[in-house]
């Protein structure tokens, strides 16, 4: 780790002597995860009991400065050390600062991926600065540490990167001791480069806050920001008062208390809300706001309040259609939602905000021309809504296991499209992606099946990370294939193994059992074990701690006449030769149809690299077909995984051949204007 | 003449002449061909034996298509759902006008194209010109003639075309994104965009027009420098100016027509053997419709040119026999009560 001191800055932070009641005085981040979490049934819920460990609250007054594209703000971090050992430093994230410069880790990495980032003007550019920081032992005579603040890059040693803070102490935070932190800053908000930002007079606001990392026992998990991963923080309060310009419509994590008109024609809100991980807001003066209510027989009922952008009037039921899928189907199937109101942000374009979670609030995303029959904006409003309860609740760590909340909410996001909204139409956009023109011949069935394994069989030919690797580890290649497909779709081949009920189970209890507790992969293994009474280690072994892909195909496939035994007529012999083209290995079936249609099936451990199967029967085989129930979606090449005494594939080929001269004719003729 | 009798008497002209329409048709029949034919192979040896290849026969299989995708290279990267039915068209013209590069094989196959049509087109003006049949070997020697004044044209052609492409839709479509950088509002930048396509169809409309004079000019006229006939082009053009962009505009809106009764009818995905034929038969009529157009232009440009030019009855008559010109008929033949 390159610690680099930096003069310019003051810290103070005051001890607060004792600890919450829930917490005990030799607690570790373990036991407190136990802690109770509430009942949690009433509808716009901003405070009361604690559901979750109230590791680290915030109250923040802040200012957005419109013209200057500023935000000045203020915070008092209250924070407890829920660790069994004292802290002697603190660490803060400072995410704007990735955009300070193109040196920064998340610039270099992103630069690496498939979609690099535009150039950096100088007016895109975003920064935090932190100008005070006290430690408030004593209200009157708080002690100023801001010279003590150093950046320091844990991941990589990069001097340029400055997207962590460390603050060393005078004196350790003892376990279980909760300490005050004031800390002012100015920030710059940035051109939209990761969902948080300002286009115009469109404010996203995201991650805009010195936010302090998480204190575990065996040190700070406090990485720099990074191209492919999102966060991680702990449970708490926050009381947060924006000063805005007057007439603007503001949008928050939780809800908004008071909202006070200022002299100087600006207008305050203030918003709460308990029992989250982080703190977002947007603002605009264009949003038109609508608001329906989630209502379900067993469920909590649920304040949805949509911020839409006017060129948008008209979706408003397709955004609340697709909340309400989600609210129902994730609270049937893992738990309810607890906090009685969500606020849907429909992003103006080209904010690049668009697709992203936060505590009770969240962005969908969609088009002027989206076409009914196109999943868009259904598919991301359940994709983000669904996060309110895999990153919400659960909140796993993102820079780590980044696939516990996107893999699981992908699949999960699947489902519920399944049951609520049927198949899709497959959508293709044109003149600069204005226009969008459907496909009704591509019906798109379980998105599985269709987005997921084309989108990890894109990257798997760039070679896939290991997913038991870090995530911020991951290639920004592949990254996403890997977090979010990968995982896709070994649950939709786990659900195939187990059955939807068992499926539903496991992820019922690990949503159950790690609300607010921050699980780690081995927490989802274990409960997958125990809920369906069968050891799944190997199956995870496969899909989870080795990169391997899944491949199997068939090689030989004859059926040839015999003489049978004397009066018993013309046998035929099939033979089958199934092969492993890949390195992982999976239990599959092999399916053999008979000219007279009837069906043999073999079993096959997969383990080895090929396999014979042989069989007499009277009547000649049609065609065969390894894993033909789909169940091992990992397995995308799928088009070796059948073959046929008389293939198609002629036909099939001389059909769409035909179709794609017309394409190239008018191809031509498009050209043939010049001349 | 006005614009609209031009584009009356280049559909006449056209119609008077189905052998050059149906020649034009095979000849991008046989450019496309070969390579329909080698992307059947790449198809047949992706699906192989595999019983995928029955499903895919009968719809669209988007599984099979995607995996085919990350294995394609060359000619196979341009079979995408693309391909069917109008989508094909709203590709090919967003390809065009966002200036997106064609993959080399087909790159390769419109260059050949673009030269066989370039060459042809000599004998296509020359027989629009004269009204009356010029039988093969009359339509060949015309395009002989005409070829290397026409590629000398073409050079010229190319280098214009290089710049309209290679720096003023740059600069156009750089501008548009300066502009709506800032603009949170997608109907907006639409407007912008759309604004921006107008602008740079516009400008290539008028220097393809003055291209298209230049060779109605070199074939009518039998000049032999193509730097004359482009000057003499743009004179007519810029003389004439209403008239030209009323033609043009005709010309376009017969094609916008022609697309929309294609978007109306294409059938999409072929799902039968029966739909198979369906699909080719209304793809064809749509590919034979854009041949007409085609022709049309070359048409109804000739005869606005030799309608509007002041020369007596400007075109040829139809007794005498190539090589000599249509100017030289249309001299030959003149009488002297006639000349003005």
């Amino acid at each position: 780790v390159l610690a680099r001191p930096v003069a310019s800055f003051a810290l103070a932070v005051t001890l607060v002597a004792g600890a919450p009641a829930w917490l005990g005085s030799s607690s570790t981040r373990a036991q407190i995860a136990t802690a109770p979490s509430g009942d949690g049934n009433a509808p716009t819920r901003a405070s009361g009991p604690p559901r979750a460990p109230r590791i680290a609250s915030y109250s923040i007054d802040a200012t957005l400065d419109h013209a200057a594209r500023t935000i000045t703000g203020s915070q008092v971090v209250t924070w407890t050390n829920a660790t069994a050992k004292a802290a002697d430093t603190l660490r803060f994230h400072l995410y704007y600062n990735a955009w300070r410069d193109a040196n920064s880790t998340w610039m270099r990495e992103r630069s690496l991926s498939r979609t690099p980032p535009p150039h950096m003007r100088e007016e895109d550019r975003g920064w935090i600065e932190v100008t005070s920081i006290q430690l408030v032992t004593d209200p009157a005579n708080p002690r100023d540490l801001t010279k003590r603040l150093r950046f320091i890059s844990p991941d990589d040693d990069n001097p340029d990167d400055r997207t962590v803070a460390e603050i060393p102490l005078e004196a350790p935070v003892a376990p279980g001791a909760t300490i005050e932190v004031r800390m002012s800053w100015t920030s710059r908000v940035p051109r939209p480069f990761a969902r948080t930002g300002a286009v115009g007079s469109y404010y996203f606001i995201a991650h805009w806050f010195p936010k302090i990392g998480v204190l575990e026992d065996g040190g700070w998990n406090c990485h720099q920001f990074h191209a492919s991963t999102e966060f991680f923080s702990d449970f708490g309060s926050y009381d947060v008062r924006l000063t805005l310009p007057r007439g603007w419509i503001a949008g928050a994590t939780g809800v908004e208390r008071e909202r006070q008109d200022q002299p100087d024609g600006t207008t305050r809100h203030r918003y709460v809300q308990a029992d989250v991980h982080d703190f977002t807001w947007t603002a605009s003066p264009d949003y038109l706001v609508r608001t329906e209510t989630f209502v379900h027989p067993t469920l909590p009922p649920v304040a949805m309040r949509l911020l839409l952008q006017p060129e948008h009037a008209g979706q408003e039921a397709r955004h609340f259609e697709s909340t309400r899928a989600a609210l129902r189907y994730y609270g049937e199937w893992f738990g309810a939602y607890p906090y009685g109101h969500i606020t849907i942000v429909d992003p103006a374009w080209q904010s690049g905000a668009g697709g992203m979670e936060y505590p009770t609030i969240f962005t969908a995303g969609t088009r002027w021309l989206a076409p009914a029959r196109s999943a868009e904006p259904e598919a991301v409003t359940v994709h983000e809504a669904g996060h309110q309860f895999w990153h919400g609740i659960v909140a796993s760590n993102e820079f780590e296991h980044a696939w516990l909340d996107e893999g699981l909410n992908t699949f999960s996001e699947s489902r519920v499209l399944d049951v609520s909204f049927g198949d899709d139409r497959l959508v293709m956009r044109y003149f600069g992606g204005f226009v969008p023109w459907v496909l009704d011949d591509f019906r798109l069935t379980r998105r599985a099946e269709s987005y997921s394994a084309a989108a990890y069989r894109h990257a798997i030919g760039r070679g896939g990370d290991t997913p038991s690797l870090p995530s911020w580890q991951y290639s920004p290649r592949t990254a996403v294939a890997t977090t979010y497909h990968r995982t896709a779709l070994w649950l939709h081949t786990l659900e195939k193994m187990l059955g939807w009920e068992t499926l539903q189970r496991i992820l019922s209890t690990y949503f159950q059992r790690w609300s607010y507790r921050h699980p780690k992969p081995e927490d989802f293994f274990a409960i997958a074990n125990e809920v369906s009474g069968r050891d799944l280690t190997w199956f995870f072994d496969h899909v989870h701690r080795r990169s391997h892909d899944f491949d199997y195909g068939i090689e030989t496939f004859r059926t040839n006449r015999r003489e049978g035994p004397a009066g018993s007529g013309a046998m035929y012999r099939s033979t089958v030769v199934v092969r492993r083209y890949g390195e992982g290995t999976f239990p599959v079936a092999v399916k053999l149809t008979l000219d007279n249609g009837e069906d043999v099936r073999w079993d096959w451990d997969g383990r080895e690299r090929w396999k014979l199967f042989e069989i007499d029967k009277p009547t000649r085989a049609r065609r065969v077909e390894v894993d033909p129930d789909r169940v091992l979606m990992l397995d995308v090449h799928r088009t070796n995984n059948s073959a046929a005494i008389e293939p198609d594939g002629p036909r099939a080929a001389r059909r769409w051949s035909l179709v794609w001269l017309i394409w190239l004719q008018d191809q031509l003729l498009t050209y043939g204007g010049f001349v | 003449m006005t614009a609209a009798g031009a584009f009356r008497d280049g559909v006449r002209r056209v119609n008077g002449a189905p052998i050059v329409l149906i020649g034009l048709f095979t000849t991008t029949l046989i450019v496309a061909l070969p390579l329909s034919i080698v992307l059947r192979g790449m198809i047949d040896a992706h699906l192989g034996s595999s019983a995928v290849a029955s499903t895919f026969a009968e719809n669209a299989n988007y599984d099979w298509w995607d995996e085919f995708s990350v294995q394609a290279s060359g000619l196979g990267t341009t079979f995408t759902p693309s391909v069917i039915g109008f989508a094909a068209v709203l590709d090919n013209t967003s390809r065009l006008l966002d200036n997106e590069p064609l993959a080399a094989t087909v790159a390769g196959a419109t260059a050949a194209w673009l030269t066989i049509v370039s060459f042809l087109s000599g004998g296509i003006i020359d027989r629009y010109a004269r009204r009356r049949p010029t039988r093969a070997h009359g339509f060949f020697a015309a395009c002989g003639t005409h070829f290397w004044r026409f590629l000398r044209l073409g050079v010229v052609a190319a280098l214009v075309y290089g710049w309209l492409f290679g720096a003023f839709h740059g600069w156009l479509f750089g501008a548009y994104e300066s502009y709506t950088r800032n603009i949170t509002v997608e109907r907006t930048a639409f407007v912008g965009r759309a604004a921006a396509y107008a602008i740079f169809a516009f400008v290539l409309a008028v220097f393809t027009v003055i291209f298209d004079f230049a060779r109605v000019r070199v074939v009518v006229e039998d000049r032999r420098s193509a730097i004359g006939a482009l000057a003499a082009s743009g004179r007519f053009v810029w003389r004439h100016a209403a008239r030209v962009a009323g033609l043009c505009l005709l010309n376009a809106a017969a094609l916008l027509l022609l697309m929309a009764v294609y978007a109306a009818l294409s059938p999409g995905a072929p799902r039968s053997d029966m739909e198979v034929w369906l699909v080719l038969a209304v793809g064809q009529a749509y590919i034979f419709g854009r041949h007409y157009l085609k022709l049309l232009v070359y048409a109804s440009e000739t005869s606005l040119f030799q309608g509007v030019l002041a020369h007596a009855a400007y075109s040829a008559a139809p007794v005498l026999l190539w090589p000599d010109s249509p100017a030289v008929e249309t001299m030959t033949n003149v009488e002297p009560t006639t000349a003005r």
